[in-house]
């Protein structure tokens, strides 16, 4: 107890370079906590998809491939699915706004069937089956844009030639924000019919739910070999991997954001360490004195160490703090980018980065330790600082 | 004014502080530069894509060429307006060309990504700048041959001279590489416009069209031209702004890159005010014989600061150089506007090192300022008498 009331002194003794050495573990590890937050937002996205068991069919050329929309029936009788929809990213421009939320064609039949997680009232997805230029939407992007049932939304196509007329008829609940609206594909393809154009008939690509994620690799492989001899062969995989594609598609940017963490952690300790030093190279005196009455080397390394810890430890409280409000900020701003909250992302990658926060410590406060340890008596009180 | 020479003698003196303050704000400025290089790179390839005689002409209502269509009877109709400039063998410099996305495996285990396949006619190179064949040869249409960049062939599976690549279960075979003065071009794979179509089962479309007016005043007639007549639907961009347009690629990296630096910077600033109140506290009695002997209280505040500038631009120096073994290495990521892999080389160019100079001038001035002021605070009469 005397010990830490003892470093607890020494840490406030210098409260200004205490303070700064605090701000500059602070602002950095609120940095790697923004990093790695982002990262555990990727993975969790990914654990979330693999929940599940859907599996995601596309052409085996690409999203540029054509899926037919008669292969979504030939899908549905394989043995193994629950349900299955056609899926068309529709990407149009609402108003002067280009691609503001995310656009898809399905199928009002099974919609919910397959993405079981999402929830709508009874009348309004009755309401919506109904309504042949009906929409529905994610309810936190219905309250964020203020629209009511019966809101018109007018969508014009950038990758097919149609603008679609909607009316929006109900909103669904979802675990995370999807800032998603779904339509009848139909409605848009009838469309596509009358300008006879090439794009007609498209799936663009099919969500599928399985019975559980035991049959998913053999159903994959079923309906890939189905249409393997066809003029639109297909590629099945599991709504994971299909998740994972997207963010390989950011390249080497995730480990190139992991080095500069890297880096950024080995810069703090540097810093840190400088100032556990100036602070060691003043003392140099009084821990001579300490040795002399009786303090064992264990004893005084204990005590820099201790020091070093908790100035480290503050900092990286402060750090992590700022890092999930900053989170928390991005979150709001942009949910369709940075879909999770801090709340639902907080987890055990909180407790390494405090576990980093003392390991920058450690790492700081160990030559200025072990110098004080092995101070001899006579030099420390002989030297004039 | 004190001599400058005392702060850097000052600087060696206490040589383990010095050398840690620099090496910690040079990682700080080094990680910044990086990102900001990242960036330019990719602004870089983007903005040099665009020729300023160049307009690209799509579907009316397509954001870009890989959702476009045009007619191929349009496409002719087009390429025989006026104003379109004639290359040496007197043909129309007016390039139909057709774009299609596969999705292919990167090297290394790196997982898939769509990659940009380009179906063109010879006309289409003299459109690009700089085009030039460095490996191999170019392309003999009609038999299935690919062109494409070296950086492409170390980035993707099946794109390296001999190799075959899959479009539809049609075998394509690459012949050479070529370059295109870094421009986007470079990010993707072509072919001669019969053969891929053919392969896609897509005979005779295009998806747009890049043409070459003569001069900028039949350029603009020509896109007025082109945009105002209601038989063509079609909508002509200035090809330097449709690659503008395709920026907010780098958008997201840039965002990352201020986050990275604003909190960076001030995580150094700390560091170097901590380094600098020790400075003073050291020297006080220092502090109070330049006053005696009539430095006034302005030289000693431009004094430290002064050394707190030359620490920090060390670091940033530091920094900088660290990032030349970067400079021109390839990296890749999504473009967001095509949804396919674009590959580029970090570009460190004079902004890039400018923004890093600068960052670690912030870090001097702000960093020093609070303990250059302390300095100036101090009576002569006690700093005499500190130990």
């Amino acid at each position: 107890m005397k010990l830490l009331t003892y470093i607890w002194r020494n840490v406030t003794r210098n409260k200004l370079r205490s303070l700064l050495t605090i701000l500059s573990i602070g602002f950095s590890l609120a940095l790697m906590t923004v990093l790695y937050g982002y990262m555990v937002m990727q993975d969790a996205w990914a654990l979330e998809a693999s929940r599940h068991h859907r599996i995601v069919v596309m052409n085996i050329q690409g999203f540029s491939g054509r899926v037919p929309i008669a292969y979504v029936d030939r899908v549905r009788k394989i043995d193994g699915i629950v349900a299955a929809i056609p899926y068309s990213w529709f990407g149009g421009n609402y108003k002067d706004e280009q691609m503001p939320f995310a656009q898809f064609g399905t199928d009002a039949a099974q919609a919910f069937d397959v993405m079981s997680e999402f929830s709508i009232v009874p009348e309004q997805l009755a309401a919506w089956r109904e309504d042949r230029q009906g929409c529905v939407v994610d309810r936190r992007l219905a309250a964020k844009r203020n629209w009511k049932i019966g809101e018109r939304i007018p969508l014009k196509g950038t990758f097919y030639p149609v603008e679609l007329d909607l009316v929006l008829r109900g909103t669904y609940d979802t675990p995370q924000n999807t800032d998603s609206l779904w339509f009848h594909l139909d409605y848009m393809d009838e469309k596509l019919k009358q300008l006879s154009s090439e794009a007609q008939g498209n799936a663009g690509t099919i969500f599928a739910k399985t019975t559980d994620g035991d049959v998913m690799a053999r159903v994959a492989a079923d309906i890939d070999s189905r249409f393997s001899s066809s003029d639109n062969p297909t590629r099945t995989q599991s709504e994971a991997a299909f998740a994972k594609m997207f963010s390989d598609m950011l390249g080497n940017i995730q480990a190139y954001i992991r080095n500069i963490g890297l880096a950024v952690v080995f810069s703090l300790s540097l810093v840190a360490a400088n100032a556990m030093a100036m602070s060691m190279r003043e003392r140099i005196t009084e821990v001579a004195v300490l040795k002399a009455i009786g303090f064992s080397r264990g004893r005084v390394m204990t005590m820099v160490l201790g020091e070093a810890c908790a100035i480290a430890a503050f900092g990286g409280l402060l750090g992590i703090g700022m890092g999930c409000v900053f989170l928390e900020l991005i979150h709001r701003v942009s949910s369709q980018f940075f879909p999770l909250s801090i709340t639902e992302m907080a987890g055990f990658w909180l407790v390494y980065m405090a576990l980093v926060a003392m390991g920058i410590g450690f790492v700081s406060g160990i030559v200025p330790a072990t110098r004080a340890a092995s101070l001899s008596v006579v030099d420390g009180l002989r030297r004039v600082v | 004014m004190i001599p400058l020479k005392y702060n850097l003698r000052n600087l060696r003196a206490r040589w383990v502080t010095t050398l840690m303050t620099v090496v910690g704000t040079g990682l700080v400025v080094w990680a910044t530069v990086l990102t900001f290089g990242l960036t330019d790179g990719l602004e870089h390839a983007l903005r040099i894509s665009g020729e300023p005689l160049d307009v690209v002409v799509l579907r009316k209502g397509a954001n870009d060429e890989t959702s476009s269509s045009v007619s191929e009877a349009l496409a002719r109709e087009i390429s025989s307006l006026d104003g379109i400039a004639i290359d040496a063998n007197g043909k129309p410099m007016c390039s139909a060309e057709y774009v299609t996305i596969l999705t292919k495996p990167r090297r290394g285990n790196g997982g898939t990504t769509n990659l940009i396949v380009r179906g063109l006619e010879p006309i289409g190179r003299e459109v690009r700048p700089d085009f030039k064949i460095v490996q191999g040869r170019d392309l003999t249409p009609g038999v299935n041959e690919l062109i494409t960049s070296q950086r492409m062939a170390e980035r993707f599976e099946n794109l390296a001279i001999g190799e075959k690549l899959d479009l539809n279960r049609v075998e394509f075979t690459v012949v050479g590489y070529f370059e295109a003065a870094g421009s986007s071009a470079e990010s993707e794979v072509w072919g001669d416009i019969r053969d891929i179509t053919g392969a896609r089962r897509e005979q005779g479309s295009v998806s747009s069209l890049t043409l070459r007016a003569t001069d900028a005043e039949s350029m603009e007639s020509l896109i007025k031209k082109i945009r105002d007549d209601d038989q063509f639907k079609l909508q002509p961009v200035k090809e330097m702004k449709y690659f503008e347009n395709q920026m907010s690629a780098s958008i997201a990296i840039k965002f990352i890159g201020y986050v990275i630096g604003a909190f960076l910077t001030f995580g150094a600033m700390f560091a170097a005010a901590n380094t600098m109140y020790a400075a003073v506290a050291s020297r006080s009695r220092e502090i109070g014989a330049l006053r005696a002997i009539g430095f006034s209280r302005f030289s000693i505040l431009v004094s430290f600061l002064q050394e707190s500038v030359i620490l920090c631009l060390l670091g940033g120096a530091l920094g900088c150089l660290a990032t030349l073994p970067f400079n021109g290495l390839s990296t890749g990521t999504a473009n967001w506007a095509t949804f396919s892999e674009i590959t580029f080389a970090f570009r460190f160019g004079p902004t890039v090192l400018l923004r890093g100079v600068l960052m670690a001038l912030a870090m001097g001035l702000l960093g020093g300022l609070f303990p250059a002021i302390r300095a100036t605070r101090m009576r002569i009469i006690d700093a005499l008498r500190a130990n």
